[in-house]
């Protein structure tokens, strides 16, 4: 479902799509105009300036810095600078991204993070600056000012769902569950329609219910999978989620006896509900993959990773129940 | 737009010019022929003639014929309900917001919700860098 055009950001690309992407470099940078004036006159002659050239500017820096191609990245910079001036706040960051990718060792790191400082002494509000300090001190494996970072620039900006989606991965790294559910809660407050939240909320319920406090987890994070799946048809990965949790609920009845003295919030569904859920899951599994594999010409925006896993799961389920 | 609709929008614009060119005409030789008349000043009625009602009839048709090629010529409509459309996203990817012409939509951006997981603003580029050499490695070792 990744979309290779140049208009999207490129982190999520396989490592071939971004080479090709970024082989196409030198023709860009060749057929795109180099600078463009901002006199009435030249731009009627020269071509003219479109919404997305920058975009398709600062992507192919950000493959192009992915496959090592140093150079179109410093070309690309370039023009961004032209355009936009030093004093612009993203192109102060993708600077700062360009020198970190490049740095030969560490002593040149703590340079950048030197001058991300000064940067932020002169502007504290720089928010790009501030985002790019904590995703270079996470990078350095300073994991602890990363957090301290990443909670001064949500003092700054408590409603940047990117930053607090950040943290919530961060804690998550560090096995601190519940204040990585928090955080990611915060992301839900600011997305609430944001279906594949949803869906990570509840893979971290389910990662955090193997430590500890297992039933009330289980029944959150069917209530998110079940609404990641209310607000997207068909979605695999709600679906995958939905069959993992009521799999692990109908397995483990000791949980379920347990007394619930707390309100109906954590009240696990009854049993038939959970068969219920568990038969709706497994054929819509079946399903997505039947129709994905057999080449429907519908059903092929999913990504070959997800349908083999759903396979295996409905694999493992199937040799399961066969007795 | 197809080219079907933009060839009878064209058509039916050029039968609207036509049509007007045609009473302009009609205008035209109405006060010719009352400049004439006055001049040889005959007790004729002087009985202007309305518009031909086939220039009347073009027109319409005319105007017919652009309203059929411009509405065949819009584009897929979008669903409207909110799983319905995050649905689109997921089953069919960009092959699902093609325009007719068989090219992505500009401003189809996936799934906006993306972001929230990929988190451009804080990527870890030494990371991928180093990624991407192993899988460079991996590739020339096959």
């Amino acid at each position: 479902m990744s979309s290779s055009s140049l208009l999207h950001p490129p982190s999520h690309l396989s490592p071939a799509t971004a080479s090709q992407l970024s082989r196409q470099a030198p023709s860009i940078l060749e057929n795109s105009p180099g600078a463009i004036s901002a006199s009435v006159l030249q731009s009627v002659f020269s071509a003219s300036e479109t919404q997305e050239l920058w975009t398709v500017y600062e992507n192919l820096l950000l493959s192009c810095l992915r496959t090592h191609d140093d150079e179109s990245a410093h070309l690309c910079l370039g023009r961004l600078v032209n355009r936009f001036g030093n004093d612009n706040e993203r192109i102060m960051a993708l600077k700062g991204l360009l020198k970190e990718a490049t740095a030969p060792d560490d002593a040149a790191l703590d340079l950048v993070l030197q001058e991300y400082d000064q940067i932020l002494q002169v502007n504290p509000v720089n928010v790009p600056i501030a985002k790019r300090r904590a995703g270079l001190l996470r990078a350095m494996g300073r994991t602890s000012e990363a957090v301290n970072a990443l909670s001064s620039l949500l003092d700054m900006s408590p409603t940047d769902a990117e930053a607090w989606a950040e943290l919530a991965d961060l804690y998550l790294a560090q096995g601190l569950y519940s204040q990585a559910v928090f955080a990611q809660e915060e992301v839900l407050i600011l997305q609430p329609n944001a279906w594949n939240i949803h869906a990570r909320l509840g893979e971290i319920l389910l990662m955090a219910a193997k430590t500890s406090d297992a039933p009330k987890r289980l029944a959150e994070a069917l209530k998110r999978f079940c609404r990641s799946i209310e607000l997207c048809d068909n979605y695999l990965r709600g679906y995958y989620g939905l069959k993992l949790t009521t799999q692990q609920l109908l397995s483990e009845p000791s949980t379920r006896n347990s007394k619930l003295t707390e309100s109906e919030e954590w009240s696990i569904p009854a049993a038939s509900t959970l068969q219920k859920l568990d038969t709706v899951a497994t054929e819509k599994l079946a399903e997505i993959t039947r129709r994905n594999l057999a080449g429907e010409k519908d059903w092929q925006g999913y990504s070959d990773a997800e349908i083999a896993a759903a396979r295996e799961l409905l694999e493992s389920h199937s040799a399961a129940t066969v007795r | 737009m197809t080219w079907i609709s933009k060839s009878t929008t064209a058509l039916g614009l050029v039968l609207l010019t036509h049509a007007c060119y045609s009473a302009h005409e009609h205008a035209a030789l109405q006060s010719y022929r009352a400049a004439s008349l006055s001049s040889l000043t005959t007790t004729q009625s002087g009985a202007t003639s309305s518009l031909p009602i086939d220039i009347a009839i073009e027109t319409i048709i005319a105007t017919f014929i652009v309203c059929l090629g411009l509405v065949s010529g819009t584009s897929q409509l979008r669903p409207i309900q909110w799983r319905v459309w995050a649905g689109k996203i997921e089953q069919e990817g960009e092959a699902g917001f093609k325009n007719s012409s068989g090219e992505v939509e500009k401003d189809f951006v996936g799934n906006p919700f993306r972001l929230l997981e990929s988190r451009p603003g804080f990527i870890d580029i030494r990371k991928q860098r180093r990624e991407f050499a192993a899988w460079i490695k991996d590739e020339s070792a096959k």
